[in-house]
């Protein structure tokens, strides 16, 4: 994003502040993606995304006083989302995520050079613990860095580069680790 | 590798748009929710700004009645202490002239018989 998208961005929020319904809808859609593919990718199905992508903004009309940029409201919302959907992860003991597949590749904007591959991957990714799947969506889906994510989740740095490293070791080896041809290990 | 499979991640967790259904179903309840917050509210439950100023109203003459009233009998009491002074300072009056008519009567007799006295 560049500052002259900032710049308007940041004077869109100051007017949907002042209760102007285009720059309110104008964050809304500039937002909704980072938030509902966050849902999708954490709770695992269409309906609980959708759900949480709703409470989160209607949260966000609550505290828009509080909000001072319009970077300020992406970390809130990425905030936010994640630790609402961590929390509904932990009052469940697991979620069944085969749905997500279909789903991301209906509205997917770019389809994936190998679909196969990055199917397994977000496979794997639901596997992983509620706090180290919140930390790689931030770092591949958000293209966060470490202290970003930190910041983010409100966890201390060292923990968040455990995850990294563990999570991605964990995937390599369950990706690459058999001599067996890619399409046989997915 | 480890390049290969974060850029294999990034492909993977791509961000996806929700349905375009879903997305207009939240711009509008994000918006409507927001114009209802901003509305001017009601100065209590029930309480329409007309309302509130007629009751203002109703309390204001109240209390001018009161003072009105208060004012008017403190001056009914005033005339009336004034009516009880001036009937006082009458009864006086008369009762100080008849003081002096019996004073008078009093005095004449006693030099009558005085006369009387040293004519004889």
């Amino acid at each position: 994003m560049n500052d002259d998208s900032t710049d308007y961005l940041d004077q869109q929020l100051e007017k949907a502040r002042s209760g102007e319904r285009a720059a309110l809808t104008l964050l809304v859609q500039t937002h909704q993606r980072s938030v509902y593919s966050l849902a999708l990718r954490m709770l695992g199905t269409r309906d609980l995304a959708e759900d949480l992508t709703q409470e989160v903004f209607m949260q966000m009309n609550g505290n828009l006083s509080a909000i001072d940029s319009n970077r300020h409201l992406g970390f809130w919302l990425r905030q936010v989302t994640t630790n609402r959907a961590i929390d509904q992860l932990r009052r469940r003991a697991r979620v069944q995520m085969t749905p997500l597949d279909e789903e991301t590749q209906l509205f997917s904007a770019e389809e994936a050079s190998d679909p196969l591959l990055q199917r397994h991957l977000r496979a794997l990714l639901a596997d992983l613990s509620p706090a180290a799947r919140a930390v790689l969506l931030l770092r591949y889906q958000e293209d966060l860095d470490p202290v970003e994510i930190a910041r983010t989740l409100d966890m201390p740095l060292n923990t968040v580069k455990s995850h990294l490293k563990r999570s991605l070791e964990t995937m390599r080896e369950k990706t690459y680790a058999t001599s067996a041809p890619r399409g046989q290990v997915l | 590798m480890s390049k290969d499979i974060e850029s294999e991640m990034r492909a993977a967790l791509r961000p996806v748009a929700p349905s375009e259904e879903f997305s207009q179903k939240l711009v509008a309840k994000v918006t409507s929710r927001r114009s209802a917050a901003l509305k001017p509210r009601r100065v209590a439950s029930g309480w329409h700004p007309l309302a509130w100023w007629s009751g203002a109203g109703v309390a204001a003459s109240v209390v001018l009645a009161v003072g009105v009233h208060h004012h008017l009998e403190q001056q009914r009491l005033q005339q009336s202490g004034l009516e009880a002074r001036r009937e006082v300072l009458q009864a006086l009056r008369v009762t100080s002239q008849k003081l002096n008519l019996a004073y008078e009567a009093v005095k004449s007799q006693s030099t009558s018989l005085i006369d009387e006295q040293s004519g004889a």
